[in-house]
């Protein structure tokens, strides 16, 4: 069965709102009934992407952060919408993980996070200079 | 909006340790909080440092950038290499939180204990 439903929710890009990002993912998971490990690894996945969103995209400037999220069967798809700076996610060197920490260079463990906890994390270019960052769960409702 | 606690004590075990308990949410809001606290301390003549993380629910990786880099303050060469820190170790971190050190492979690098006698007698 296909079930589209979806909650949506809008911040200013500002660090105090992760918590309200967070707990946003929560509720909307728990409603969908997303399993409890899944859920723990999309809201850190989703505040990795708008924490980066705030940091690199606006950088300081004021701006709006619209999250869309909904299930498909048993899949969550999370849009993360902004109107930023847009980002090359293919610069973006993967965390040494290998290497001791007083050798590992800082960076790059968002973007790790984002990729390793999702299925899909597809960065796009949509019309008026907004971006999107798509990510795509699957077997996320058990 | 998230708020981080952090309290400070003191324990003996073969030599003196830090605990710093940490409670809240550490994301990219707070983990400069951390971050300063473990800084202030070392400043303050701390060499080795508990990082008491059963109160907290949610760690990002800003989190653990302050821990690396509290790490990075404390470490001399005989942590160096590939061996664990012997001078910053973590304490009861919430399953969540464990399997994120796990996937950033800072288990290779960080002690966790459960026992905190055993932790603070580690050092």
């Amino acid at each position: 069965m296909s079930t589209k439903q979806g909650f949506d929710l809008s911040v200013e890009a500002k660090l105090e709102n992760l918590h309200e990002v967070r707990d946003y993912v929560d509720r909307a998971g728990a409603s969908f009934g997303v399993d409890s490990a899944v859920l723990a690894d999309l809201r850190l996945a989703v505040d990795e992407a708008v924490s980066n969103v705030i940091l690199h995209g606006y950088d300081g400037r004021a701006g709006q952060v619209e999250l869309h999220m909904e299930r498909d069967d048993d899949a969550i798809i999370i849009r993360i919408r902004d109107q930023a700076e847009s980002f090359d996610a293919s610069h973006v060197n993967a965390p040494q993980l290998d290497t001791s920490l007083a050798e590992r260079p800082f960076g790059g463990m968002g973007l790790f996070l984002i990729r390793k906890l999702t299925d899909e994390a597809e960065f796009l270019s949509l019309p008026g200079g907004r971006n999107e960052l798509k990510l795509v769960k699957r077997r996320a409702i058990l | 909006m998230g708020t981080l606690n952090i309290m400070v004590g003191q324990e003996q075990g073969t030599v003196p340790v830090t605990v710093l308990r940490v409670e809240g949410d550490i994301d990219a809001a707070t983990h400069s909080i951390l971050e300063e606290k473990g800084s202030e301390v070392i400043a303050a003549g701390a060499s080795n440092i508990l990082l008491d993380l059963s109160g907290v629910h949610y760690m990002g990786s800003a989190g653990f950038r302050a821990i690396h880099a509290i790490t990075n303050m404390l470490d001399d060469s005989e942590s160096a290499g590939m061996s664990k820190s012997k001078h910053l170790k973590l304490f009861n971190p919430s399953d969540e939180v464990s399997r994120v050190i796990k996937t950033l492979g800072f288990d290779s690098f960080l002690e966790i204990h459960r026992d905190r006698d055993e932790a603070v007698n580690s050092f």
